[in-house]
């Protein structure tokens, strides 16, 4: 390469453009191929409309529970512009304690009891998933991530690995390989037909309390001083502590919140998958990060919608696309890395701009 | 003793509960059995001594040192009254109260984590005892472990037959350990008097040859080892009877390591050259010594030692953090099962029927195999490349793990092309000259010492090839680029082939050890291939260091060849990985043996990431009034 400025600028601008057209090639022939397939091979399978209904409902319900977990993942990002890769394990924690607190209320015989019983029995698993949930997140942010706020931007990602296989492995050698497996009570197990659509109260349940999560969250951030203290540190941690902002204490808070999402997230997971083991909460936590990407990390209505969306791409997709459904994996990480090269500030673009990303 | 220092010591035996109690539930006791609860008292003794010579050095006035990798507050903080009064580093009486403080603390300490855990195992006992309720737990915890550490049998707690005076023994005995730390911590405060910093002072300056012993011993001590394991390899050497096997690994893993620091310590110039040479010979003659198990774990951690080096180049020198690095791996692995495989699997034997080959034999030999492994996985590289070129930092991380994902799922359920979960079976053996380890001729090596001298000596040419490149124009590009992208364009990189190459190198020995690694197994199946190749190799290269090719060689002697001679303790392998990670970048984040371009760049404030300057500039304060708050803290230890 000459020295010459002029040269050297060109050669720069130029390998710009031909990225830039080539992911726009990309980007048509992947659209055609996708409009392609669902047209040729989904919808010509010809299955009713009550099924596409049905695998829609799950796939809102699934993202509800994604929903949750990206919400930590992008209240933290907001704050400290790390990825909290353990995150996902804080959610398998919280479903590990909720299933021993769920086989602690079957033993006591409370799941057959009154309803009224039930449901406050229920409550009370969740929010001790949850509590245990919030315990792992502080401690996580205490130990592995406070020593390293002012490290080059991989040492922490990479203590944040370590911490997720650390939980996950602690967790395979205390309690075991084998999944353990919810039993729903009775109150809860049926469901709903209309017509030839059926919802699962398990499915309603989830979806509802994560709305009612979501909103709770929304109301902490946007009408308490607990919120306003957290939007300033995520806006400008510098000056907001100028303004008597304890950010240390900001950040524990976060990652709290985050948490407490998370384990609610798990034990309503356990619910819906019927099982918990030391690894469910590794794919997960990554589609949830997906969510978070989708929607634009930092952005939290864009996280929740986000994992909407994720939900319900994963519940039809693989219908729609006439592949395998073991392939819907492949479809959620697809995902991520097509909005990644085609909008990496997610969809409803915010806080990340690429010099961050 | 002032309620703060009190609570503080409780904190301390509450720390130390919470590790115990972590390795109760993993089931550590029931591992070592009768003498779980010495062991366990000694860690907690551990723990009350580190809290403890904190404290000391926080008292005389010199901090801990941080060690040579760890981050490094910026000079400008420290305005306030900080350390004044006691700045000296000679301290040269030790006041009695601080012993008198020193031994309260430590016994208290080691009540508080002797209390609980006695409770922690009268509870489970009683669990154990009358309770459905929590019996999962219970169930695994209480039996072996459990009952290792307080000495009785599974039956006896089932009976809750805890007697008072064995609680209170676990107390005592607990206590008993904080005792023996605090007098340890005590001791070594008072061995820092006058008279022996003086002692160390004059040793430093007659040091010259006191340190050029060391460096002798240091050098020549591979050698020494070498020249035990050829003598432990002799019939009728026998040592520890059975274990002998374990003992020359575990040595021959020492010998490998110690030869890297005795290159490090050997002067520049001929001393060096002579040295490496030798060294080289020496380990050049392993695989002839090892016996079949020695050669295939070396082979192994050789194999892994050339995965290091490659993704070394990605993350370590272009500083793109590549999660899905075993991708490549698989790739060349399967490439050269292609093709050597006699059924490989159905729709590459169609294919070799149509063109008129027969599948049984096998269609190229290692040698032909690869360069077309190395290129399918440079191809592969460059493939997944393009996508992530606009990718920074922990994007990247998350869409190569996703990518390893993707290809570990394919693998298992494309079984038409790869077989799925069947694998590919009876890969052929690398030959040389026509020689085959099977054939006769071949005595002298076992087939995986074989293996172990191949990748002894393609782990040298990737050393060699990496090492170039770092020196390289394009080394010095990645290296623009991790500092700084929009810098490294203006200055004229390009951005695009810079990352692309690195990608297409790493890859390209990615390719190769894979390529090895399926010439060892013989048989590959998907699930060698799964996320914990990119860890460990991530592991390694950040343990030994980032960017050191002899910390890469370090790191894979420690993470994968430690783990084949702790056979019995396997279990906690990724536990232990997952914790050093997290500790390495706390502690040490430049590795073992770090680079020295690293070392440069993790300690010099001004080279942090892009928002430290923020941070730091708004933690200044707290930083301040920390610093503020120690210092009356000191001062209350003193009037103490």
């Amino acid at each position: 390469m000459t020295s010459s400025p002029a040269t050297v600028q060109a050669a720069g601008t130029e390998g710009r453009t031909s990225l830039r057209q080539f992911t726009r090639v990309l980007g048509a022939v992947i659209l055609l191929f996708v409009i392609w397939r669902v047209t040729t091979v989904g919808l010509s399978e010809g299955y009713p409309a009550s099924f596409w209904i049905s695998q829609a409902l799950n796939g809102l319900v699934l993202g509800g529970v994604y929903a949750l977990v990206a919400l930590g993942y992008t209240l933290v990002y907001g704050i400290l512009f790390m990825i909290n890769f353990a995150h996902g394990e804080v959610m398998m924690i919280g479903g590990i304690t909720g299933y021993f607190a769920l086989q602690f209320a079957q033993a006591r015989g409370w799941m057959e009891g009154p309803w009224a019983v039930v449901v406050v029995a229920l409550l009370l698993i969740m929010f001790i998933g949850m509590a245990a949930s919030v315990l792992i997140g502080v401690t996580l942010e205490r130990l592995a991530y406070r020593p390293l706020r002012q490290a080059p931007r991989l040492v922490p990602l990479i203590s944040a690995i370590g911490a997720s296989l650390f939980l996950q492995y602690s967790v395979l050698l205390i309690f075991g390989v084998s999944p353990h497996s919810y039993r729903k009570p009775a109150l809860i197990s049926g469901g709903l037909r209309l017509g030839d659509v059926f919802i699962p109260y398990t499915g309603a349940i989830i979806f509802v309390t994560s709305i009612l999560l979501m909103l709770a969250l929304y109301f902490i951030i946007q009408r308490t001083k607990l919120g306003r203290a957290m939007r300033a540190v995520a806006e400008d941690r510098s000056t907001a502590s100028l303004m008597g902002v304890d950010v240390n204490a900001v950040i524990v808070v976060t990652f709290m919140l985050g948490s407490a999402l998370a384990g609610a997230a798990g034990v309503m997971l356990g619910f819906h998958n019927t099982v918990v083991k030391f690894n469910s909460g590794f794919l997960p936590g990554l589609k949830a990060f997906t969510a978070a990407v989708l929607g634009g990390i930092g952005n939290i209505p864009g996280a929740m919608f986000g994992a909407l969306l994720l939900g319900l791409i994963e519940a039809i997709g693989p219908s729609a696309l006439g592949i395998p459904t073991e392939y819907k994996d492949v479809i959620a990480f697809s995902l991520l890395v097509l909005i990644l090269i085609f909008r990496p500030t997610g969809l409803f673009g915010e806080v990340l701009s690429e010099k961050k990303a | 003793m002032p309620v703060e220092s009190a609570t503080r010591a409780v904190r301390t035996g509450l720390v130390a509960f919470a590790f115990l109690a972590y390795l109760i539930f993993i089931g550590v006791p029931g591992k070592i059995g009768g003498s779980a609860l010495p062991v366990l008292a000694l860690i907690s003794a551990l723990f009350i001594w580190l809290a403890l010579r904190r404290e000391s050095a926080a008292l005389s006035g010199t901090a801990v040192d941080p060690g040579p990798g760890a981050y490094q507050k910026k000079p400008g903080w420290e305005i306030g009254p900080r350390d004044t009064s006691d700045a000296s580093p000679f301290v040269d009486h030790l006041p009695f109260s601080v012993v008198t403080g020193f031994v309260l603390k430590g016994v208290l300490a080691g009540c508080t984590t002797g209390l609980l855990i006695a409770v922690l195992s009268g509870v489970s006992a009683t669990a154990m005892g009358n309770g459905v309720s929590i019996q999962p737990v219970f169930d695994k915890i209480v039996p072996v472990n459990v009952a290792a550490l307080i000495g009785v049998s599974p039956g006896q707690i089932a009976q809750a037959e805890v007697p008072l005076l064995r609680f209170v023994l676990q107390v005592l005995f607990f206590a008993g350990a904080g005792l023996l730390a605090a007098l340890v911590a005590a001791a070594a405060r008072s061995s820092q008097s006058q008279a022996e910093q003086l002692a160390r002072l004059t040793t430093r300056l007659s040091g010259p040859t006191t340190v050029n012993v060391a460096r002798y011993a240091g050098v020549a001590l591979p050698f020494l080892l070498l020249a035990y394991i050829a003598w432990l390899g002799l019939p009728g050497v026998s040592v520890f009877g059975s274990n002998e096997g374990t003992i020359r690994l575990l040595i021959t893993l020492i010998a490998t390591g110690s030869g890297l620091f005795a290159l490090r310590l050997s002067l520049p110039g001929r001393e060096r050259t002579v040295v490496g040479v030798l060294l080289g010979l020496g380990v050049l003659a392993m695989p002839f010594i090892l016996d079949q198990f020695q050669n295939s774990v070396m082979g192994l951690v050789f194999i892994f030692v050339m995965m290091g080096l490659g993704l070394n180049i990605v993350v370590g020198y272009a500083g793109l953090l590549d999660l899905g690095y075993v991708a490549f791996f698989a790739i060349g692995a399967y490439t050269y099962a292609f093709l050597s495989a006699p059924f490989s699997s159905p729709y590459v034997s169609s294919l070799l029927l149509l063109l008129g080959v027969a599948p049984e034999s096998p269609l190229l030999g290692y040698w032909m195999a690869l360069p077309v492994a190395m290129l399918t996985a440079a191809a592969g590289g460059i493939l997944l490349g393009i996508p992530v070129l606009r990718m920074r930092g922990d994007y990247l991380a998350i869409v190569t793990l996703g990518f390893g994902e993707i290809i570990r799922l394919f693998m298992l359920n494309l079984g038409e092309l790869t077989n799925g979960p069947r694998g590919i079976l009876e890969i052929s053996q690398p030959a040389l000259f026509g020689l085959s380890p099977s054939s006769v001729t071949f005595g002298l090596l076992s087939s995986q010492g074989w293996i172990f001298l191949l990748a002894l000596v393609s782990s040298a040419l990737v050393a060699f090839v990496a090492i170039r490149l770092n020196d390289s124009r394009l080394g010095r590009a990645w290296f623009a680029m991790q500092e700084d992208e929009d810098v490294a364009e203006a200055t004229g990189v390009h951005l695009v082939r810079t990352k692309l190459l690195a990608f297409a190198i790493g890859a390209t020995f990615a390719g190769m050890a894979g390529q090895l690694y399926a010439a060892r197994q013989i048989n590959i199946f998907p699930e060698n291939f799964s996320l914990f190749v990119s860890i460990d190799a991530l592991a390694l290269i950040i343990v030994g260091g980032i960017g050191s090719p002899a910390g890469i060689v370090l790191g894979a002697l420690a993470l994968k060849g430690l783990p084949e001679v702790l056979r019995g303790v396997d279990e906690y392998r990724i536990v232990t990985f997952a914790a050093l990670l997290v500790i390495m970048m706390i502690v040490r984040p430049a590795g073992i043996l770090p680079s020295a371009r690293r070392r440069i760049q993790i300690n010099d404030p001004n080279e942090m990431g892009p928002d430290s300057k923020i941070v730091s500039d708004g933690e200044a304060e707290v930083v301040q009034t920390a610093g503020v708050a120690k210092n009356a803290a000191n001062g209350q230890e003193e009037a103490m």
